[in-house]
């Protein structure tokens, strides 16, 4: 069998290969074109940031107007005026069973 | 030469520029570096939220509730839009033709000033902003501040205090638990620092330098929702049924020293003090002083006892009539004479005459040491920040007729708590206990307790014992025993103290009281009940014990406590 070499001279055997150079410039670009990409999307997320962090503060607030409400509600002065609305009125006397 | 000349003044001119380089990059960098920074970076102050006060049983007693502040820009506003931004914010915010154009004329005026920035309105709340923002007006912002939220009201005034404005405008507690634990509760704000772009958004990517906000402590107090309550609607109905001019309860557990309810009358809105006279803020129980009268027969009579200079059953020598003194006429309060009555007689009748006799058995020195003893002349050192203790005059200024009245509670002066926190040392065996509103301090990281303390012991146990006997008594056979509930056992005292007016007694003037504790064998609760100047009966049988009794029937009930007789 024979095995058919091919005959590169002896000075482009020492040269480094071409593709290699071509794949990490290459390479090195998509690097950068991704690296401002990310960087200009996350810099364009501080409006987001913004409408997210003021939302949260909208909600909370909510939350705190919510509970006061319920306190408000549920205070005894509340709970007498509405009772005697009701018709409950203070018992007169109270049996004790042993 | 011209050659030389040339590169001269060239290099002259390069040595200019690098000296100015250096001025700037070098000397100047610090300053420069900071002014680039204060357009870098943007700081956002954190606010951190006052703390809460609960009741103890978890119910809110104040929180605090968002509110914003409207302002203006007047630079931003044009000349024909500032009419008509002032008429769109006051119909929004006011109702009535009338207001809503005398408010408009002074938003309209606030906003021709020559300013950039001028407040229109405060204490907005959430719907209102969010209405306001609505409709779009250019040159007009909110500011997030708080204000604090009653629940219940003007419930509760005296104990909580109010939250205004320190002198740099920012949140400070007064009086009360607002007032005396106004560090705990306010917190630290914290700080945003982040980076921005032109448009003054944050940079997600650049620098980002926090500084948590640390929210206020929250207190989880001993006073209890359901009795504050009673007392307060007990004492609204009292004050108008005995035409008086002020009246004040307080009621302490005689075990712990807490303070389970506390309420004056006249009182104010703490969430608009303002508009209240500030005579009503300070708190009558810790801060107002009074002659205490026959209520404080029960400490002196504890005080012989305990030093076993009486008994119980010791009989009066001096009791057939009115007792001369220094120039001065001691009578009975109705001019009635028992002759031989024991010293639980003298309680349960009110005789001033025997007291008299207690106070000459005892002697100064010993009624001036129980006297401290007690904890009069001193602070009880109450959780309150008004808290007033009156002097008391110097054991050598005391003359023999000093003591006489002494002994029935005139001539000298106490407050309200200083007398209960006395009467509570009876109820639990002979301790004087620090009187406390507050239980237990939380927040975010754990709880710190404050555990009930013991002063001092006052008096022994069985003279604590022998006492609660001779007020059960005058519960029983005394003035007041109409008012008393059938089956319990109550021990109290009434007392109806003239008041001082200008050197000398106005007979018709009088502050009448009842303190007492029940149920007696195993006290729940100590209570001091107070009217001052009451117009339909001076005497404290027939205005304050009667309250006292109806406040105790509820809290039998409250506590599921049965009678016992």
């Amino acid at each position: 069998m024979t095995i058919i070499k091919t005959f590169d001279t002896e000075e482009n055997k020492n040269k480094f290969p071409k593709k290699y150079i071509i794949l990490s410039i290459l390479g090195l670009f998509m690097l950068t074109i991704i690296e401002i990409w990310a960087s200009n999307t996350a810099v364009a997320f501080g409006e987001s940031f913004e409408k997210l962090s003021l939302s949260e503060k909208n909600l909370k607030m909510e939350n705190q107007i919510l509970k006061n409400e319920i306190a408000k509600k549920a205070s005894l002065s509340n709970i007498a005026s509405r009772s005697a609305e009701l018709g409950f009125s203070v018992s007169q006397s109270i049996q004790y069973i042993r | 030469m011209r050659i030389i000349w040339i590169k001269s003044f060239f290099l002259l001119f390069f040595l200019c520029i690098i000296l100015r380089l250096f001025y700037w990059q070098v000397v100047r960098a610090e300053f420069l570096q900071a002014q680039a920074e204060e357009q870098h970076f943007t700081d956002v102050r954190v606010a951190a939220l006052r703390g809460n006060i609960f009741f103890s049983d978890g119910f809110l007693m104040t929180s605090s509730n968002p509110s914003f502040s409207l302002f203006g820009q007047p630079k931003l506003i044009s000349k024909e839009k500032k009419v008509e931004t002032g008429y769109l914010l006051a119909r929004n915010l006011v109702g009535g033709e009338e207001n809503i154009d005398i408010l408009a004329k002074e938003f309209i005026n606030k906003l021709s000033q020559d300013l950039f920035w001028v407040s229109l309105e405060r204490g907005l709340s959430f719907e209102t902003k969010k209405k306001l923002e609505g409709l779009n007006l250019e040159g007009v912002g909110f500011d997030l501040g708080s204000n604090r939220f009653y629940p219940e009201g003007s419930s509760s005034a005296h104990i909580l205090g109010f939250v205004g404005s320190d002198s740099r405008g920012g949140n400070k507690g007064y009086f009360g638990l607002e007032g005396y634990y106004d560090g705990e509760l306010k917190g630290i704000s914290g700080l945003i620092r982040h980076e921005k772009d032109a448009m003054g958004l944050p940079i997600l990517i650049g620098n980002f330098l926090t500084s948590d906000a640390k929210n206020g402590k929250n207190l989880e107090t001993y006073i209890d929702r359901s009795i504050q309550f009673i007392v307060e609607t007990a004492l609204k109905k009292g004050i108008e049924k005995y035409g008086a001019k002020a009246a004040s309860a307080v009621v302490m557990d005689p075990k712990t020293g807490g303070i389970l309810a506390l309420a004056s009358l006249p009182n104010y809105d703490p969430a608009k003090f303002s508009s209240f006279p500030k005579e009503f803020y300070k708190n009558p129980i810790v801060a107002d002083q009074y002659e205490p009268g026959s209520t404080f027969k029960v400490l002196v009579m504890a005080a012989a006892l305990n030093e076993d200079v009486l008994k119980p059953d010791t009989k009066c020598d001096i009791c057939a009539g009115p007792i001369s003194l220094g120039g001065f006429t001691i009578r009975t309060w109705n001019n009635q004479y028992r002759p031989e009555s024991t010293m639980t007689d003298v309680i349960i009748h009110s005789d001033n005459t025997g007291m008299v006799f207690t106070s000459k058995k005892l002697g100064i020195d010993k009624f001036y040491s129980y006297l401290e003893n007690f904890g009069f002349g001193s602070s009880t050192n109450i959780d309150l920040q008004d808290e007033f203790s009156p002097e008391i005059r110097s054991k050598e200024t005391f003359k023999e007729i000093d003591l006489a009245t002494a002994s029935f509670g005139q001539g000298i002066a106490v407050t309200p708590i200083q007398m209960v926190r006395a009467v509570s040392a009876i109820a639990n065996g002979g301790y004087l206990m620090e009187p406390h509103i507050v239980k237990t301090i939380t927040d975010e990281e754990g709880s710190f307790e404050i555990n009930p303390k013991i002063i001092r012991q006052v008096i022994k146990e069985p003279t604590a014992q022998m006492v609660k006997e001779m007020m059960v008594a005058a519960v029983n056979d005394g003035e007041a025993k109409f008012a008393k509930p059938k089956g319990f056992k109550i021990a109290g005292k009434t007392g109806t103290a003239q008041i001082p007016v200008a050197g000398h007694y106005d007979a018709n003037k009088t502050i009448a009281s009842f303190v007492g504790f029940a149920p007696a064998d195993d006290p729940k609760f100590v209570m001091l009940v107070r009217y001052d100047e009451p117009s339909s009966s001076i005497f404290g049988s027939e205005t304050a014990a009667p309250t006292f009794f109806e406040i105790a029937k509820q809290l039998f009930t409250y506590f599921r406590i049965a009678p016992s007789e």
